[in-house]
């Protein structure tokens, strides 16, 4: 917010003042805000303020070739980018009735799965740095830099994979690297207990989170909270399941879930969806040694002559924070008449963020965010 | 509400809640059915009849969720697309409704679904659709801007940054050699 | 599944656990683990990092696909006068430069670059200060971004490609039917085949630079691929009022040019235009083709061509268009010339040609047939009652290569033959045929004797001889393949020397020798011969086809003394104009070689005289 429309608030008879919560906040994620009015340290209303990341990726797919939005949608979320590719080239397939080759489902399956390790180790990182625990935050970080590693080896680019394309991947992953992701997961796992001793057992951590930012299921539920917010209420709603894509109908995991609702529970869900995640990428990894295919992808149009059949499409998938969702209508032309990108943070960054922080402490805030892995640039878009 | 954890969308619970689903598509008559798999439904109903519709569907079909509003600009008129969940029946029904150009206004759900706050907020500010009774209309994303709605067809970006912005050109030594012997750069 | 590991347990965090007053001690095991940090230097990257471009320049030929594909519009073509340029071979002097402030390594550049020059390397560290700002607009080379030594990241394989480089087949009689009669050869594409075809198309122009007459190639590609054939009809007339024609025997320049066919096949351009043309009814195209803008004639001038052919009848399409009065003479009975006379039916229906000529009769043209100059209207006539002349007369005449016994009457030049063939005249068909000569004209007349054998004898007997080996043959690869096929044989290297004569004044056959080379080294017609080694190919027949020449004795005395001449042509400038200032000269007759080369002629001509005629009216 630039200076000139800002306007300090004052409340001298009520002893409430207006704080900004960000955009430059080392506890708030991403570049966003929140303003919130205080009296002492309790917070008695909150309003959050986004448009900081705001770069128009809808408008700018309107305006864009059909291919060249591969190159663009990653980008809608900067730590979990392969969900937004995935949604991407589900709608595009389900409007041109494309068959897409089973390698390349097994493939993305590997794609999204190890985004959602790289984005839970960053996002409870995060956590524990609101709550003072920086070493945690090296650690997920570092820990996920090996999973770049692997991205950048099987896609070319470190962050913006760019690598699911309408109709299938773009390039096949062979069985040494196959190796390398395995050895990796070998060594999560260990990590796993390391965080385990260090964070989700830690008595600060657990008093901080305890109790902190309740959703009850009822809540949950009317406020459009989904993904491991949701199940940390006890539900156990994962789109993988409910409206499987891909070949998640194939695989074996477990929906995580914990009841208590509150950002310990959030945090743990995320804990064991780690363990999910491993225990998912070690089914794919077994069957992509095993398949012999090299079909990685259906025969797709010449890229510049692409026209997509009219119609639209709601392609759902489960991101690390929850119920990513792409609209996706075609008026039968080269471009995208319409992609409106329904993040889950959209939900939970806004209404529920502002309702959960409401009552709280002003000490709570950013790990009430972190806890709901508010991710602001879906919100912006 | 009690929600019944284990209850699983089994054979007979989704047969019963489509027959739920049908009777009230049924009920109201101004509505257009397409399936269009075993997991999604297209519903074009009236602008008058979707806050009926989206009622029965929450109270007796079990669509507990609003996973998104979406707005499309058609150029002469605004499709309003509300895709409904059901974490019974894992069944998304999105109902279409078409309102008119200007004024576009149209009547806030947020009553039957709280999330509709935040995508109504979303479609006014980028679409200039007002939805009455919703509970903030205020600007979220664009708080300096002071132009037309971007999302609509009519809003140019590029004439836009033309106007707004100064290009510059580069004139590194390589291109100057070049353009020494006559060479440029062509497009 | 679950043998891969114990399935994790829900249950698996024990985080109420209190644990002991030891636990802190355990952080003393971290002292001994590897750092997670790195040492301050450039990561060596992974083998297909996506980083700084690199360009072959070798191998890029310009096409600017990469900047077309572009999302960021990052890629910009820059124009270097130093780079060879070849527009017939598909190569232009630009190479792409990209702008690293709006790159977003994606690499789609790769992914579509239709020759592979394009990669991505393992280099991806620059900064700079605000004053170099323009290091980030760089011409990628295989040197690399700062000329250090690094490795491709990001290169095109079999399976990132995603352009489609297959073209589709395309429908033919097969030899042994074919060879029954003159029935066309070529099917055409159906619906679907010329919409997978034409979406092939990357639209880089390479085709319309590489077409004598600038055809809107790429325009009418898209448009069939919109499905919208009169528009493509209507892109196809802006250039050529001989689609029929052109769809079916063109020697498409284009199609070699095509940037497509540098790793896989070239767009068929041709038979995309046949298509269209097929697609449209030929009432509609005769409305399409009066839709275009006639200007308003103002004065009384009139043009008069002398010969029927692609480039009189082109002239004339241009002419009228002009909004002159023109008068086409034709000495034959019906108009067309070569594509009439000289093409085989198997390969160009006459139909089709009648469908093209009523096009251009229907814009006002005006054609008399059966009218020769000199004997029916003399030229004194033409020159005084027509404002200016065009003389697209072709080349009507076989040359002979005359060798003894080349006089027999049962020695016949390939395009009298042809003729004789088209227009159903008699003639006594050979049972053993031989042919001089190794161009198309040659093919065409071989292939077209085989009919008639077939027809009457139910026997192929035809032998092709010619001077070049069968590589360096001038005909098309295809029309090769096609010969073969039918049953024609093929004698390459060989010279003739005499057609053999009996006592009885018979055709024996022709008596050949090895050809040793055919050029010398000045690149000079002057073959070789082996005189040791002789052949003699027996024949009740022999055709040569070693090409034609053009008769202009109609011209009469005053005229061709008026006239320039240089090795036996009429001396033109290159808009076809004579040393007349009312007369032209063009077609095959000027340049000899095609229907395409023809068309671009005509126009050529027909813009200078109208130049001229314009002039007229501003001085009258």
């Amino acid at each position: 917010m630039r200076a000139e429309n800002y306007q300090a608030v004052t409340h001298p008879e009520s002893h409430e003042f207006e704080l900004n919560f960000g955009p430059n906040h080392p506890g708030i994620e991403g570049n966003y805000a929140l303003k919130v009015r205080v009296n002492g340290d309790k917070i008695v209303a909150a309003k959050a303020d986004g448009g900081y990341l705001h770069r128009g990726f809808e408008k700018l797919m309107e305006g864009r070739l059909w291919i060249q939005n591969i190159a663009l949608v990653p980008r809608i979320c900067v730590p979990d980018p392969v969900p937004m590719e995935m949604c991407y080239a589900l709608g595009v397939e389900d409007l041109c009735q494309f068959e897409v080759p089973e390698r390349a489902n097994w493939l993305r399956v590997l794609q999204l799965e190890l985004s959602r390790i790289a984005a839970h180790l960053f996002t409870f990182g995060g956590h524990a740095a609101t709550v003072g625990m920086y070493s945690n935050m090296f650690w997920g970080i570092a820990d996920r830099d090996l999973i770049l590693d692997m991205f950048e080896q099987m896609t070319g680019g470190r962050v913006y994979h760019m690598y699911t394309i309408p109709g299938g991947v773009r390039r096949d992953v062979g069985v040494e690297q196959l190796d390398k992701i395995s050895d990796l997961l070998d060594y999560l796992e260990k990590r796993l207990s390391d965080y385990d001793n260090l964070f989700f057992n830690n008595k600060i951590f657990i008093q901080r989170a305890r109790d902190t930012g309740i959703l009850t299921p009822k809540q949950a539920l009317s406020w459009g909270v989904t993904g491991p917010n949701l199940r940390a209420c006890g539900l156990a709603f994962d789109v993988r399941r409910d409206d499987a894509y891909l070949c998640y109908d194939q695989i074996d995991f477990d929906i995580a879930t914990e009841t208590a609702g509150d950002a310990l529970a959030r945090n743990l869900v995320r804990r064991k969806e780690l363990a999910q995640s491993i225990y998912i990428v070690r089914q794919v990894i077994d069957y992509l040694k095993k398949d012999k295919s090299t079909h990685i992808r259906c025969q797709i149009p010449n890229p510049l002559a692409w026209k997509v059949p009219a119609g639209e499409t709601y392609t759902r998938v489960e991101s690390s924070k929850g119920e990513l969702s792409f609209y996706i209508v075609s008026n039968g032309g080269e471009k995208p008449y319409r992609v409106h990108v329904r993040g889950p943070s959209s939900m939970h960054a806004v209404q529920v963020l502002e309702k959960l922080v409401t009552g709280g402490r002003l000490e709570d805030v950013a790990q009430i965010m972190f806890s709901l892995d508010a991710c602001p640039p879906e919100v912006d878009r | 509400m009690v929600w019944d954890q284990d209850k699983e969308a089994t054979k007979d619970n989704y047969a019963s809640q489509t027959i739920v689903l049908d009777q009230i598509l049924h009920e109201l008559d101004t509505l257009n059915i397409e399936q269009k798999n075993n997991q999604r439904f297209r519903v074009d109903v009236s602008a008058e009849a979707l806050p009926a519709l989206l009622s029965l569907l929450k109270g007796r079909a079990g669509y507990t969720q609003l996973s998104a509003i979406s707005c499309v600009d058609w150029e002469d008129e605004f499709e309003l697309v509300y895709h409904l969940w059901s974490y019974e029946t894992k069944v998304l029904v999105s109902a279409h409704i078409r309102i008119q150009y200007t004024p576009a206004v149209y009547v806030s759900v947020y009553d039957i679904y709280t999330p509709a706050g935040f995508f109504e907020r979303d479609i006014y500010e980028m679409y200039g659709v007002y939805f009455e009774g919703s509970p903030m209309m205020e600007k979220f994303i664009l708080t300096e801007w002071h132009g037309p709605a971007p999302m609509l067809k009519s809003f140019d970006t590029l004439k836009y940054v033309n106007d707004m912005f100064n290009w510059q050109e580069y004139q590194p030594d390589w291109l100057k050699e070049i353009q020494a012997k006559g060479g440029k750069v062509v497009s | 599944m679950s043998k891969i590991k114990l399935k994790v347990q829900q249950e698996a965090i024990s985080h109420a656990s209190k644990g002991s007053m030891l636990r802190p001690f355990k952080a003393l095991a971290f002292l001994g683990r590897k750092p997670v940090t790195e040492a301050l230097q450039a990561r060596i990257a992974a083998d297909i990092y996506r980083g700084f471009h690199l360009n072959d320049w070798d191998k890029c030929i310009g096409c600017s696909t990469c900047h077309t594909i572009c999302d960021n519009a990052a890629i910009q073509m820059v124009y270097i006068p130093d780079l060879p340029s070849d527009l017939l071979a598909g190569k232009k002097p630009f190479r792409p430069a990209i702008d690293y402030g709006r790159c977003c390594w994606c690499g789609l550049c790769v992914d579509i670059c239709p020759t592979g020059s394009l990669a991505l390397s393992k280099e991806y560290i620059h900064t700079c200060t605000e004053d170099h700002i323009d290091s980030y607009f760089i011409l990628p080379d295989p040197k690399g971004m700062h000329k250090q030594p690094f490795e491709k990241g990001w290169e095109k394989s079999d399976q990132t490609d995603l352009l489609l480089h297959h073209r589709q087949t395309m429908q033919q009689l097969p030899a042994l039917e074919r060879i029954q009669n003159f029935d066309e050869i070529v099917q055409g594409f159906t619906d679907q085949a010329a919409f997978e075809e034409a979406s092939r198309c990357i639209q880089c122009g390479f085709c319309h630079d590489a077409c004598p007459a600038q055809m809107h190639a790429p325009e009418y590609i898209r448009a069939i691929w919109e499905h919208n054939f009169e528009q493509a009809v209507t892109q196809i007339y802006r250039t050529n009022p001989f689609p029929n024609v052109c769809g079916r025997v063109c020697t498409h320049r284009c199609e070699s040019a095509c940037a497509m066919q540098v790793r896989g096949e070239a767009i068929a351009i041709r038979w995309l235009k046949r298509y269209a043309i097929d697609k449209v009814p030929h009432a509609r195209v005769k409305a399409l083709v009066s839709q275009s803008e006639i200007s308003k004639p103002d004065n009384n001038l009139s043009v008069a061509i002398i010969g029927a052919g692609p480039a009189g009848l082109t002239a004339a399409f241009d002419l009228v268009q002009q909004g002159h009065k023109v008068k086409v003479f034709e000495a034959a009975d019906k108009a067309g010339g070569m594509m009439r006379y000289g093409i085989p039916e198997y390969r160009l229906p006459a139909d089709k040609l009648d469908e093209d000529i009523a096009i251009i009769t229907s814009m006002g043209v005006e054609i008399v047939c059966n009218t020769i100059v000199g004997k029916d209207v003399s030229m004194e006539d033409i020159v005084t009652e027509y404002d200016a002349v065009l003389l697209a007369t072709g080349l009507q005449q076989g040359r002979s290569s005359r060798i003894p016994g080349s006089n027999h009457k049962n020695v016949y030049s390939a395009i009298e033959l042809l003729a004789k063939i088209k227009r159903q005249e008699d003639f006594i068909i050979p049972h053993k045929a031989v042919i001089i000569g190794g161009g198309n004209v040659a093919m065409d007349i071989a292939r077209s004797l085989a009919r008639l054998q077939q027809q009457y004898y139910a026997n192929i007997n035809i032998i092709v001889t010619t001077l070049e080996t069968k590589d360096a043959m001038l005909a098309d690869d295809s029309e090769k393949r096609e010969a073969l096929e039918e049953g024609i044989v093929l004698e390459n290297s060989r010279g003739p020397l005499e057609c053999m004569v009996c006592d009885d004044e018979t055709l024996e056959g022709l008596k050949t020798v090895a050809c040793l080379t055919v050029f010398d080294k000045e690149g000079r017609f002057h073959p070789q011969y082996d005189y040791t080694d002789e052949v003699i190919y027996s024949a009740d027949m022999v055709v040569e086809a070693i090409g034609q020449n053009t008769v202009l004795a109609f011209l009469g005395d005053t005229i061709t003394e008026q006239l320039e001449w240089q090795q036996g042509k009429i001396k033109v400038d290159n808009e076809g104009h004579t040393a007349l200032e009312w007369l032209w000269s063009v077609g095959d007759m000027v340049k000899g070689s095609d229907v395409i080369h023809a068309i671009a002629k005509g126009h050529q001509v027909a813009k200078s005289i109208d130049t001229y005629l314009q002039n007229i009216k501003v001085f009258s």
